[in-house]
């Protein structure tokens, strides 16, 4: 089983920041690599269970089913239903804990799955460093740089 | 039941943080309010259930049980057995984690207990100011290689 796990320290309060992320269906509005997504069969992004269908800007279409979110514990799981990236057993998280410190949220994006084993360094790196890192600098770019 | 989490982010690889943090016995050496401390029973510090006992500046005496400690998740829990202060059933938890988009380590304490009536403000205060934001003070300025609070191990 691979494993991604990426992290990030975002310039804006925690409940701001999961204001952002916290839609299902609203990828499009903050990570820069998404084009365009809906959820199946009219449901609303935050019943568990449903299911987005998405655009990426190369064209790919990916549909993910919403497993757990958590507005008490700032957490969002899903998986891939499917997908043009040749995993199985895809589930990712996106977590946000508060950084009391200094009003900041500390960020992390982890997913485990199947691959063949000779794609496994590329997909980790392209699921890593592509999406969930883009879509890291681009809420740092959203929130205002970051102040040590 | 009164809840506290204090969280910071120390310019550090977490390696460094953990390899300062994991050493149940060692906070005499970098926490400023930890005079010394010594594990009960000639136990190993990293033996689940061993209990240190140690003392703070002002002389008071604590006791401190080891319910958790990993190393994967860097992670540690403990709780109070005895103290002079009004801290009842006070569990707490460490946890540090990597900021991998800058070798910078996330570092999360928390904890619950309860305490007499009246005293909620200032236990709170003291627990969060005086022993967690303190302590993060003091591992920030050791692993900068700045002399803190205790001049320097």
């Amino acid at each position: 089983m691979a494993r991604v796990y990426i992290s990030s320290v975002i310039n804006g309060r925690s409940d701001r920041v999961w204001a952002r992320v916290r839609d299902f269906n609203g990828l499009p509005s903050w990570h820069p690599g998404i084009a365009e997504s809906r959820i199946e069969n009219g449901e609303p992004a935050d019943k568990i269970g449903c299911v987005r269908d998405f655009r990426l800007r190369n064209g790919d279409r990916i549909r993910e089913k919403l497993l757990g979110l958590s507005d008490f514990d700032l957490f969002c799981t899903y998986s891939i239903l499917e997908s043009p990236m040749g995993v199985e057993n895809y589930v990712a998280t996106l977590r946000l804990t508060p950084i009391t410190d200094g009003d900041r949220t500390f960020a992390e994006w982890t997913a485990e799955f199947d691959c063949a084993p000779e794609r496994e360094a590329e997909l980790v790196a392209s699921i890593g460093n592509g999406v969930f890192q883009g879509g890291f600098d681009a809420l740092k770019r959203q929130f205002g740089g970051e102040s040590r | 039941m009164i809840r506290i989490v204090r969280s910071t982010v120390i310019d550090a690889p977490t390696d460094q943080v953990w390899a300062v943090l994991r050493d149940f016995n060692g906070h005499d050496r970098w926490h400023p309010a930890v005079a010394r401390s010594a594990i009960e029973r000639g136990l190993s510090a990293d033996q689940l259930g061993c209990v240190r006992r140690f003392f703070l500046r002002d002389g008071s005496e604590l006791r401190e049980r080891l319910l958790t400690l990993s190393d994967l998740e860097q992670t540690f829990s403990y709780c109070l057995l005895d103290t002079p202060v009004p801290l009842f059933n006070y569990v707490a938890h460490v946890r540090l984690a990597p900021v991998t988009d800058g070798d910078r380590t996330f570092w999360d304490w928390r904890c619950s207990f309860s305490t007499r009536k009246g005293e909620e403000i200032e236990m709170t205060r003291m627990v969060g100011e005086d022993i967690y934001d303190a302590g993060f003070a003091a591992v920030r300025a050791r692993l900068a290689g700045v002399s803190g609070p205790e001049g320097g191990a």
